[in-house]
């Protein structure tokens, strides 16, 4: 037998594709693959002619869940959203089923934006793993570093001075307050209103600006080390921060005008995409989501860490669970974190910034957990040391990717319109879902 | 008799010409207004490039506009995607034909040029919704639907709100309710019920913030726009501004005296001067009101699908029967 033979066909790799569908269909009991004009499905309905060929996805489903969300019924059809749409925050994919503009199910594609960052870390020393998980949830790198220099400190048994763990907190605030801030802008914008994102972006600007004043970076910042910080503050820092202070609550507060008691805006959200506690709590939802559904967790208060013992601040919680509470418990949070800087300032120690550590950190055999507070929620590490100077296992848990599975509870029966009013109060960041 | 035909067709041909040469600088005023406005409302500078200001930013877009590739989708419906954007156009360049600029300065001085104008710009929903449906995207036809839906909802508190001028002035052309407002003092006077209610059905029949749910970005990416680019998008673009210039012209006509000026001084220019007198005040009137609704744009978020639906059958239908209603029983007992 040549390739030339004419009798002999050699199947391409595509071919080979479909006999291997061909034949997991016949192994999970389906028929043959639906294919539009040819009787079988939907696609036999001349007013569906076509489209449910571009949405039903060429391969056969391969969980229970795929295969009840790919059938059809009378009047519905997928649609996709995303990964390339203009509010999927990032490469996020929303299927969803839709009859009319009503969504009767849906589901989130994740992993567009996997960049392997846990793998990358175990293959870093501990020192270096601080710069790679920076960019995992993009809004809040700070509070990103934050947790694993913890776990590593735990790990290697490292006291952090005073003054050190007062810097980090007020970073960690700061960067909580722009986080908060553009996400008012973001819903906004989901709902069609330019405006809030703007000047949500004049105080992230001058917040970046005020933290790259101390860490050298405006988005990822590095500024964390194993038992301390890398800089000391600085003139500019504390002139940029004074000048932030008296800014702040007006940027802010141009956006609450613009949004919190705006008629459209309200109508929107009010009562919209109902979160109950009993949910969020068994679906593993924390932070302000958690919050805004009543439950008043907080790991700051709950599992103080840092110097938040030390600090006088009340769980502000929400009894609604709607996209408004959402809101407005993101509001009352900026206004919190703004009096907890005032506390930090106030109370910030004398001392050296970092602890005496070696180069190349080996600490013991053993594991260590942090759990942080951050924009999003229960922000968490899990690291095991097996001697070497590099984490044997590092397990990072993002609290955007576990909020996003809440999604598929809240939308059904609302509109496609809501779809965004209802994600962006999630306030999801692709970078630290996907990681 | 010929001669009389001739003349007539000769005028028609000129003054749709005009008109049609007149969409393009509107539309680029409109859009640099847009840009600007928004950026100084945003705390930002704008365009500030393209010449003084950056005026010729909004040519610069047309151009771009025009150099980009045409593209069709494999399964769009070609002669009906192709016919769409000039549909949605032709409406709102038709639509101008009956607007009155100024004294003299009026394309077609019709009897009935009211009812000319709202069966013209009607019809630029079944432009949408061919354009929703030929582009063959799922994002394009709920654009589409959305369209239909809500331009033939809002066309009807639209018409009823404008029936009491209509009572009002006894005439339905609208030289002759400029001269009815000239006589009596603007309708504004009169109808300040019917007034808000045009605005916002008029916002939603030309797909503006907070109404454009046609083209909702953040929902269906760009409606029934989705597939287009070039200068098919182009046209779409054109109409859209073109449209809101054309709502705000009709607005200024019914309720704010048109090409009258806010006093009656000087009483009667009258030739080439009273033209150039009128026009200027038509027209700041006119962008008076462009720039509420770029205002609007930069303020609101948009309205969800229901709402808006809900918000043309409950709230302004009413408003606008009690304001027909209230119209026609002062226009009969006091005989105005």
């Amino acid at each position: 037998m040549t390739a030339t033979d004419p009798d002999v066909r050699i199947p391409d790799p595509i071919e080979l594709d479909e006999l291997e569908e061909e034949r997991l269909r016949a192994a999970a009991g389906l028929g043959p693959r639906r294919v539009a004009g040819d009787g079988a499905g939907p696609a036999a309905r001349p007013e569906y002619a076509g489209f449910d060929q571009v949405g039903l996805p060429d391969r056969p489903p391969q969980t229970e869940r795929e295969q009840r969300l790919f059938t059809l019924n009378e009047g519905e059809m997928l649609l996709n959203m995303g990964p390339q749409h203009p509010s999927t925050h990032g490469v996020m994919r929303l299927l969803v089923k839709v009859r009319g503009e009503v969504i009767t199910d849906l589901d989130v594609v994740l992993g567009y934006l996997h960049r392997g960052i846990e793998k990358l870390c175990e293959n870093a020393t501990y020192t270096t793993v601080l710069t790679y998980v920076d960019p995992m949830d993009y809004m809040s790198a700070m509070h990103n570093e934050h947790a694993p220099a913890i776990a590593f400190e735990k790990l290697y048994g490292i006291e952090v001075p005073r003054r050190a763990e007062y810097i980090r907190a007020l970073v960690v605030e700061l960067n909580r307050v722009f986080s908060h801030g553009l996400m008012m802008g973001f819903l906004a914008l989901d709902m069609g209103g330019l405006t809030p994102i703007l000047y949500g972006f004049i105080n992230r600007d001058e917040t970046v600006e005020l933290l790259a004043a101390i860490s050298g970076q405006r988005m990822l910042f590095n500024f964390f080390r194993v038992g301390g910080v890398n800089w000391d503050v600085n003139d500019e820092f504390i002139n940029r921060l004074s000048r932030w202070r008296s800014n702040v609550e007006k940027t802010i507060g141009d956006n609450e005008l613009l949004l919190t008691q705006n008629e459209i805006f309200t109508g929107r959200t009010k009562g919209l995409g109902v979160l109950t506690a009993r949910d969020a709590i068994s679906l593993g939802v924390s932070g302000p989501n958690l919050r805004a559904s009543g439950v008043p967790f907080d790991v700051r208060k709950a599992h103080p860490y840092s110097i938040y013992d030390e600090l006088e601040f009340d769980v502000i919680t929400q009894p609604q669970g709607d996209s408004y509470a959402r809101y407005m418990q993101r509001v009352a949070e900026i206004k919190q974190s703004i009096h907890l800087i005032d506390q930090i300032v106030d109370k910030m120690p004398h001392g050296p910034v970092q602890a005496q550590v070696p180069g190349i950190i080996r600490p013991r055999p053993g594991r260590a957990y942090a759990a942080i507070e951050s924009p999003r929620g229960l922000y968490s590490v899990y690291a095991i040391s097996d001697g070497g100077p590099n984490p044997y296992r590092f397990r990072m848990r993002d609290p955007s990717y576990i909020t996003l599975q809440v999604m598929p509870k809240l939308m059904p029966g609302h509109l496609i319109a809501d779809t965004m009013a209802v994600m962006a109060s999630l306030d999801p960041i692709m970078g630290g879902v996907d990681k | 008799m010929d001669l009389d035909l001739l003349l007539g067709v000769g005028r028609f041909v000129l003054a749709t010409t005009l008109l049609l040469l007149l969409t393009v600088p509107t539309a680029f005023i409109i859009i640099y207004l847009e840009l600007k406005v928004i950026a100084l409302m945003q705390l930002r500078i704008g365009p500030n490039r393209v010449g003084p200001y950056g005026v010729f930013q909004s040519a610069i877009h047309g151009f771009k506009v025009l150099a980009k590739e045409d593209f069709t989708p494999d399964n769009a419906d070609r002669p009906i995607f192709t016919m769409a954007p000039w549909m949605v156009f032709m409406a709102a360049a038709m639509s101008m034909l009956v607007i009155p600029f100024a004294p003299g300065l009026v394309a077609l001085d019709s009897e009935i040029s009211v009812i000319y104008f709202f069966a013209i710009i009607g019809l630029s929903v079944v432009g949408l919704l061919v354009a929703g449906w030929a582009s063959y995207n799922k994002y394009s036809l709920l654009g589409g639907l959305r369209s239909a839906a809500q331009m033939v909802s809002y066309e009807i508190p639209l018409t009823l709100s404008i029936v009491g001028v209509v009572i009002l002035t006894g005439t339905l052309s609208f030289t002759e309710i400029i001269a009815w407002q000239h006589a009596h003092g603007w309708a504004i006077l009169w109808q300040w019920i019917g007034l808000p209610v045009f605005f916002i059905a008029s916002t939603a029949e030309i797909n503006r913030t907070p109404f454009d749910m046609v083209e909702a970005d953040s929902e269906i990416v760009a409606g029934f726009a989705t597939e287009y680019s070039g200068m098919r998008f182009g046209f779409f673009f054109f109409a859209e501004y073109v449209s809101l210039f054309i709502m705000s012209a009709i607005l200024v006509t019914l309720f704010f005296g048109g090409w009258l000026a806010p006093w009656p001084f000087p009483a009667q220019l009258s030739g080439f001067g009273g033209m150039i007198y009128g026009l200027f005040w038509f027209l700041l009137k006119t962008y008076f009101f462009v720039f509420v609704s770029i205002w609007a744009r930069a303020t609101l978020p948009r309205v969800r699908v229901d709402q808006l639906m809900g918000m043309a059958w409950k709230v302004l239908l009413p408003l606008a029967l009690v304001n027909l209603f209230v119209t026609a029983i002062v226009v009969l007992v006091f005989g105005l």
